[in-house]
């Protein structure tokens, strides 16, 4: 069976009656395939390694949803500090817009998850156990021998395997990975939706490996169809020189570079011919780029046909790195970045609020001013605690009693209220002050502060101050 | 765009293909068949909801949502009534003889009210409790009513919505324990 031709017309992979068409994508060797796998093989690494490696106690990334923690590489995030998490997401999301704008979906290609699976896994084990491309497509018409029964349960077979692999590694961002183990020792039925969680992912992912594949990118993945919004004539993409490929054909009858052997299609995973120009289907996996460098080395023509260029520099127009887009994006980027930067550094290890209590601001008697506030105190660390609390003010004579008096243990996650009551001698009182109420965690360093206002009766000059 | 002026050679293919006839900034795009797996979704989905909604309203199963939020109102309801109720002044003296009660009170007062009133609740800023003076009333209800309410001129603030009824009657209970001068009421 002879592969389809594509058409700019319409995507190859959905035939006309609405089925779906299976590509057969051929092997390819060369520079970029070679540096894209083992970048691959080092982000599919840092996949496993994430939940596994501890930074300052904690796995770089636990997302303990249980437990209301978020443990970031070491920053630890209760789930009232998440708006941080806001600045954290748009600061990316910006950064991936920059990106784009600059050298277009290097994401798809690079490292995005699904061609990570795909590319360097699904494709890899398929290829091993079926053969090449022209083999494949033979064994797909080929009747049910034993052989070929052999073969396609192995391959179903393995990729179940890493599909409930990748199911296991998700999850255990989120339970930890002694969580996860503790599970997978103990009945189904304990943690019954969890289970029936990894199982419909693993389930799901099978499903995406064994047959969904690029379908994904072209119908389901916003974030492709966001690309045409990102990219212009300026952008950096995989591109096939018209200019000097046109016309095409067999080496010797025309002037053009292209020979037409059309093994750029052949390669391609979602089925385009990269001669017809940028299309939404393309992941920038730059197979294309290989396949045709290694024919052009071969008859002796310069490489680069197909070649990562701008649209304007491909129809031989001038282009522009520098564009208005690339400010906007950076400057949205810097913004996430900055304030999740800021913020985070705000994140005090302990929560503290000091309000003035109900019923009078102040109170007159037996010779004192007395202002009565609640501080309510939690500890945000995973450990337990001891603190002291301390007063301190300008005004002599400021006498606190409550919380001040003693020390203050709590557990990882305990919280508790408890009155500070400020009193100063009638006499020297000299107007309204501020009081700053700082916690001091057992090493003696103040970990959070709040300054509050000590009210009292009206004193002459007390606004000169 | 119209395919025929596409400048490489695989377009116009698909001449025959229908064009939709809206067009925008000149771009047209042809009518083409859905992918059979995304329809699919969608008459699966249609079917769903069939089946959703013949389970919801004729099974029992789920209980439908103004139904479950009218019993949350009778559930909140109930609870209320139970916890308005004021103590009376001989159930907070008998609390004090209850272990358990006497030593949740201990817990409440030394973190809320010794402050003021000291520890060994003999005073400071506020008053002496283990006396036999009661500025404010000395009958258990009194004591819970002062708590409750607080003497805001003296600097006592009500403790009411920061405590809630029964910690503050835990603390009455504490008191009573510790000041043999309150005689037990007759009810």
């Amino acid at each position: 069976m002879r592969p389809k031709r594509p058409s700019i017309d319409s995507v190859t992979t959905i035939n006309e009656d609405g089925s779906r068409y299976m590509v057969h994508p051929a092997g390819v060797r060369g520079f970029w395939t070679r540096t894209r796998r083992i970048f691959g093989y080092l982000a599919l690494a840092a996949f496993v390694l994430l939940p596994l490696v501890p930074v300052g106690g904690h796995p770089a990334v636990f997302l303990d949803i249980a437990g209301r923690k978020f443990h970031l590489f070491g920053l630890t995030l209760m789930f009232q500090d998440l708006w941080l998490l806001f600045f954290l997401i748009t600061g990316l999301g910006f950064t991936l817009f920059l990106v784009t704008a600059i050298i277009g979906r290097v994401w798809c290609g690079w490292l995005c998850p699904q061609t990570l699976f795909l590319d360097h896994v699904v494709r890899r084990i398929e290829r091993v156990i079926e053969g090449d491309a022209p083999v494949r497509r033979q064994l797909d018409s080929a009747p049910w021998t034993a052989g070929k029964i052999f073969k396609r349960a192995l391959k179903h077979a393995l990729f179940f395997l890493f599909a409930a692999l990748v199911a296991h590694v998700f999850l255990s961002y989120f339970v930890s990975v002694p969580g996860l183990w503790g599970m997978m020792h103990a009945s189904p039925l304990a943690n019954w939706h969890l289970f029936l969680f990894v199982f419909g992912m693993a389930a799901a992912l099978y499903f995406d490996f064994a047959w969904f594949r690029e379908q994904f990118c072209i119908v389901l993945c916003p974030y492709g169809r966001l690309q045409s919004a990102l990219i212009d004539d300026h952008s950096i993409v995989v591109g096939y020189d018209e200019k000097r490929g046109e016309p095409r054909g067999k080496a010797g009858t025309t002037t053009g570079d292209c020979i037409d052997c059309r093994r750029c299609v052949q390669v391609c995973p979602t089925g385009i011919d990269i001669r017809q120009g940028l299309q939404m289907e393309c992941i920038a996996c730059e197979a294309c780029i290989d396949a045709c460098d290694e024919v052009m080395v071969r008859i002796g023509r310069k490489p680069g046909l197909v070649r990562h260029d701008s649209l304007n520099a491909l129809a031989g127009k001038a282009s522009r790195f520098l564009r208005p887009r690339l400010y906007l994006y950076l400057v949205f980027a810097l913004l996430g970045a900055s304030v999740f930067l800021f913020a985070a550094t705000q994140v005090r290890p302990v929560l503290l609020y000091v309000s003035r209590l109900p019923g009078a601001p102040y109170i007159r008697a037996d010779g004192i001013v007395r202002n009565n506030f609640l501080m309510r105190l939690g500890n945000k660390l995973s450990g337990e605690e001891t603190f002291r609390v301390q007063v301190r003010a300008a005004q002599p004579g400021l006498e606190s009693v409550g919380a001040t008096q003693k020390p203050i243990t709590l557990g990882p996650g305990e919280e508790i209220q408890e009155p500070i009551i400020l009193t100063v001698p009638d006499e020297i009182f000299r107007g309204e002050f501020p009081v700053t109420v700082e916690i001091v965690n057992s090493a003696g360093t103040v970990v959070n502060r709040r300054e509050i206002p000590f009210l009292g009766p009206f004193r002459e000059g007390a606004f000169a101050q | 765009m119209n395919p025929n002026e596409h400048p490489t050679h695989n377009a116009g293919e698909h001449d025959d293909d229908a064009l939709r006839p809206h067009t925008y900034d000149g771009i047209q795009e042809y009518d083409k068949r859905l992918p059979n797996w995304w329809l699919f979704t969608l008459y699966g989905a249609i079917l769903f909801s069939v089946g959703y909604w013949a389970y919801y309203h004729w099974t029992g199963h789920m209980q439908q949502g103004w139904v479950r939020v009218q019993s949350e109102i009778e559930a909140v309801k109930l609870a209320a009534l139970g916890k308005g109720e004021p103590p009376s002044s001989l159930q907070l003296y008998n609390f004090g003889k209850d272990e358990k009660i006497v030593a949740a009170g201990q817990k409440t007062f030394n973190t809320t009210c010794a402050a003021c009133h000291g520890e060994d609740l003999k005073g400071g800023i506020g008053q002496n409790l283990v006396d036999a003076t009661w500025i404010h009333g000395g009958t258990p209800m009194d004591i819970f009513n002062t708590i409750n309410n607080g003497v805001t001129e003296k600097g006592m603030p009500s403790w009411g919505p920061l405590l809630g009824q029964q910690r503050i009657a835990e603390v009455v209970a504490y008191i009573v324990s510790k000041n043999p001068t309150i005689a037990q009421p007759a009810e």
